[in-house]
């Protein structure tokens, strides 16, 4: 359960990105943050992550208020949640098996079952002859998965997107979206935001949209799920 | 930290030290010519220190006989001088047992003496004070009492030396901490520098390690062991020198440096003085990096 209330964020000087936002995102939901550019969804997903903290109001993510966290309990926030950001870079001189693989290290998993598992996802994900390239001779569709790859590596309970479609042609896209709902089959919640309102249409969940750093709309069709 | 951690850690702190391995030559290296220095004024006091005690426990005074004297007044006065209540014992040393004792000492080099007359030197007693009177004041109070007798013409006794090289000592004591303190300073200044390079350069690892959920520590462990490994290989090369140091002394027995003449019994310094200058090398490595570290974590964090 993710909560935020009254939630404000205002970066300095003085533009403010979230206007009084209150939210509730129940435990494997899959959620679309919609919204014009410059309307707060990045934002909001920094909020999320502890990237950024709120000027004010509450946050709290399965019962934690996460505004209270120390660094310890950032990094163990973020072990929890899996993030799929375009400038959430790669590692250049490892590879993608390794750059997926260090999601799972730094948490303390051994080295061997942390390889494993990367390489059972990056195979799963369709990049199984491309685990060896590095980061920067891969196809920005390619880079895309490695990273939900990465995003996946601690069975996250949270995983935040970011516009993780844009660089996809419509297969990818759809590929991707197959695999957000895949993964949602197992209890994770999903947050993803998007200009791509037909994608959102398409599937049928929940979208939230945003405008000038207010909440606009909260729309939960009825056919939830149908296409899932 | 779990093992896996430690793991990462070992292989960070590799690619970090063989990236920037030149710097951090010359950063160990920097370190190990200011612990060589702190080092080489610890050997000096601490072998200082070593020849006093030595001299302290054997307090005797050495009263050298006027040239004139006759074997009878050598005798009377021996006998005089051995009444006094603080002396254990008197020793004659004629001039040709002291021209044996020269030759002795220069051992190999005894050729230099060649053409001299073998009375240089002349004869003297060794005066032995009993052990309740070995302090300084009653024996400076006995050499003075001596100095009076006819028939000596100097008086010399090592408890004068001994108070005036323990100043000598307290100075090089002084000297060490505040001229190793001051070098201390500009290596911790270096090391801060050199893992602060290491730090930009891992900017963006540091950043993806935080992004998927790694802990301070494990961030900043990795600095802190290059900066330990730094530290700890300056001090190993500063010991090894000073090891050099005492060896190249020992040979000099007949240079102008061998001042005291027992430069071939130069110690070196104990396991204690090389447990200071490796402890002292580690601490300002990982110091070095700490503090470092805390200026970066702090800008980052906005
Ligand atoms: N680090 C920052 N410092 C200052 N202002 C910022 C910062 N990040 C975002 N903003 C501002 O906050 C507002 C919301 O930005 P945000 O990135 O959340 O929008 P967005 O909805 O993600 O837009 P887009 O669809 O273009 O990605 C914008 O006006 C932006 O200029
Ligand atoms: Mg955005």
């Amino acid at each position: 359960m993710i909560q935020l209330f009254h939630v404000s964020k205002i970066y300095p000087p003085n533009t403010a990105a979230l206007k009084d936002i209150n939210l509730q995102i129940a435990k494997g939901e899959l959620v679309f943050l919609a919204g014009p550019s410059g309307a707060g969804k990045t934002t909001l997903l920094k909020l999320l992550f502890r990237e950024e903290e709120p000027s004010r109001g509450q946050i709290i993510i399965h019962g934690k208020d996460v505004t209270k966290l120390n660094s310890r309990g950032v990094a163990r926030l973020r072990q929890q949640i899996g993030l799929v950001f375009q400038e959430f870079k790669f590692l250049p001189h490892m590879t993608a098996l390794d750059n997926v693989a260090l999601a799972a290290l730094v948490t303390g998993v051994p080295r061997q079952e942390s390889y494993t598992k990367a390489y059972q996802l990056l195979r799963e994900l369709g990049l199984r002859e491309k685990y060896d390239a590095k980061p920067p001779a891969l196809s920005g569709g390619e880079q895309q998965r490695v990273a939900i790859a990465r995003a996946l590596m601690n069975d996250p309970m949270v995983v935040l997107a970011d516009e993780p479609t844009g660089n996809l042609d419509a297969n990818l896209a759809d590929e991707t979206m197959r695999l957000f709902r895949e993964i949602r089959q197992r209890g994770t919640t999903i947050i993803i935001a998007s200009h791509d309102l037909d994608l959102s249409q398409r599937y049928g969940t929940r979208v939230i949209s945003l405008q000038e750093g207010y909440l606009v709309d909260d729309l939960s069709p009825l056919k939830e799920g149908r296409a899932g | 930290m779990k093992g896996s951690q430690w793991g990462l850690v070992g292989r960070r702190v590799c690619s970090s030290l063989w990236a920037r391995l030149w710097t951090h030559v010359l950063t160990a290296g920097t370190m190990a010519v200011a612990l060589f220095v702190f080092g080489a004024l610890m050997l000096a006091q601490e072998n200082l220190q070593n020849l006093l005690t030595e001299w302290g426990d054997q307090i005797q005074i050495n009263a050298y006989l006027d040239k004139g004297l006759g074997t009878g007044e050598v005798s009377l006065l021996r006998d005089k001088i051995q009444s006094f209540p603080e002396v254990e014992r008197v020793r004659h040393i004629s001039r040709e047992q002291a021209w044996k004792d020269f030759r002795g000492a220069l051992g190999a080099h005894s050729n230099v003496l060649e053409g001299l007359p073998e009375d240089v030197l002349p004869a003297s007693f060794e005066v032995f004070v009993k052990p309740a009177y070995r302090d300084g004041p009653i024996v400076e109070a006995l050499a003075n009492r001596l100095r009076k007798e006819k028939g000596l013409t100097t008086v010399e006794y090592p408890q004068e030396w001994v108070d005036r090289l323990s100043l000598v000592v307290l100075a090089l004591h002084w000297a060490k901490w505040v001229l190793g303190g001051i070098l201390f300073i500009a290596v911790f200044f270096i090391v801060r520098s050199t893992v602060a390079l290491a730090i930009l350069a891992q900017k963006d690892e540091i950043e993806v390690m935080q992004l998927v959920g790694a802990t301070e520590e494990l961030i900043q462990a990795p600095f802190v062991v290059e900066g330990l490994i730094q530290g700890f290989i300056g001090a190993g090369l500063s010991v090894l020198g000073l090891w050099f140091l005492v060896l190249f002394l020992r040979d000099q027995t007949l240079t102008p440096i061998a001042l005291f003449g027992s430069l071939g019994q130069l110690q070196f310094i104990d396991w204690r003085g090389i447990a200071l200058i490796l402890a002292i090398g580690s601490l300002l490595g990982a110091s070095g990096s700490v503090f470092s570290l805390r200026r970066f974590m702090k800008r980052w964090k906005g």
